[in-house]
């Protein structure tokens, strides 16, 4: 009998919560290219071979093998691009959106979406200032330091949310810097 | 036979009810999670288990892109809720145990009833296999064709079918029946 008590206790403890939405995609939109009034989406089919150079940069393989990336204009003039990565932990999946100036620099970082247990962390680690830390990010410069910066001043699950938003902002990066402007439509 | 919920104790009587009324509260919530995330139409299943995958094409020889113009309502629209393959196998890993304990309290229960043996039979393998098909749906549904949804919806309803069964006569049978003691 203890058996089925243990294996009940172990199913309700890793049970996946369903996922919430933090921030409107729209609203995240607005935040990242502001001032923009049009809007394309590109989408960058990887090759295998380029696939494999990302997943062994940066641990990751988008889904279908797709990265999009959402461009945003102003008129004539370019307000530069954002990206919506997904990260799966042990908790469920989180979305974070990674906005991009023109010149190439992290503008801003979204958490758009967490499962309904991360998101008192998510909130506990944004309220902390976590996003600040990622602003001018350039591919190939500096990693993320998001969790760096909030350690010993948030509780270790905002940090533990911290980890994983610091992996989905390596993954924009990286996936920004190799394709977003280096490949033909 | 010794077991038999019409001459239980009173208190396994309140148990079998309380097990009977948490389960079916999570019936509910369980209901309304598959309307909010996956559906009741096989179509709706199909979209979220079948997802890109089952027309997924290979990678290009080389990296291409493809650029269309979007607008703010289109970033509005709602997502189809996907579950990939490591989300299924993650859910199946997850549910699976879980539905087994619960097929097997449900069981221990019938067996306490006042059923011919066929009929006690045929409502322990509809327990068992209700999540079996559920799942096995789910698997199909990704790997097989899309048409296997309606295996899903069958599990689904298997499920809540053989739940309003047991609860229904259990209910009766302990409470209502005029041979309880």
């Amino acid at each position: 009998m203890s058996f089925f008590i243990r294996t009940a206790v172990i199913a309700a403890l890793v049970h996946i919560t369903p996922v919430v939405v933090l921030v409107k995609r729209p609203d995240a939109v607005q935040t990242l290219l502001p001032g923009a009034d049009a809007y394309v989406a590109r989408e960058v089919h990887l090759s295998a071979t380029d696939a494999h150079r990302l997943h062994e940069a940066v641990d990751w393989s988008p889904e279908d093998g797709v990265l999009v990336f959402y461009g945003g204009t102003a008129g004539a003039t370019s307000v530069g691009a954002l990206e919506f990565v997904r990260v799966d932990t042990p908790h469920g999946p989180i979305e974070v959106a990674v906005g991009f100036t023109p010149q190439g620099a992290v503008r801003g970082v979204v958490v758009t979406k967490a499962t309904v247990e991360m998101r008192p962390w998510v909130l506990e680690a944004v309220g902390a200032g976590l996003t600040d830390y990622y602003r001018g990010l350039k591919p190939g410069g500096e990693a993320p330091g998001g969790a760096a910066g909030l350690a010993s001043r948030t509780g270790n699950l905002a940090a533990y949310v911290a980890r994983e938003v610091d992996k989905g902002v390596a993954r924009a990066l990286a996936a920004y810097g190799a394709f977003y402007n280096h490949v033909k439509t | 036979m010794l077991y038999d919920l019409r001459r239980a104790d009173v208190r396994i009587k309140w148990l079998v009810t309380g097990l009977l009324a948490t389960l079916g509260l999570s019936y509910v919530f369980g209901a309304v999670m598959v309307a909010l995330y996956a559906g009741f139409t096989p179509r709706s299943v199909a979209a979220t288990y079948a997802g890109p995958e089952m027309s997924m094409p290979m990678p290009p020889e080389t990296t291409v892109a493809v650029q269309r113009p979007m607008s703010m309502a289109d970033f509005a629209q709602p997502e189809v809720h996907t579950v990939d393959t490591k989300l299924l196998i993650q859910d199946t890993h997850v549910h699976v145990p879980m539905y087994g304990l619960i097929a097997a309290a449900l069981g221990v229960v019938v067996a306490g009833l006042s059923l011919p043996r066929r009929g006690a039979l045929g409502l322990i393998v509809l327990l068992f296999a209700a999540p079996w098909l559920d799942f096995a749906g789910m698997w199909l549904t990704k790997f097989a064709s899309p048409r296997f949804a309606i295996v899903t919806l069958a599990g689904g309803w298997a499920m809540g079918l053989a739940y309003l069964s047991v609860a229904a006569l259990a209910v009766h049978q302990m409470w209502l029946s005029r041979e309880r003691s």
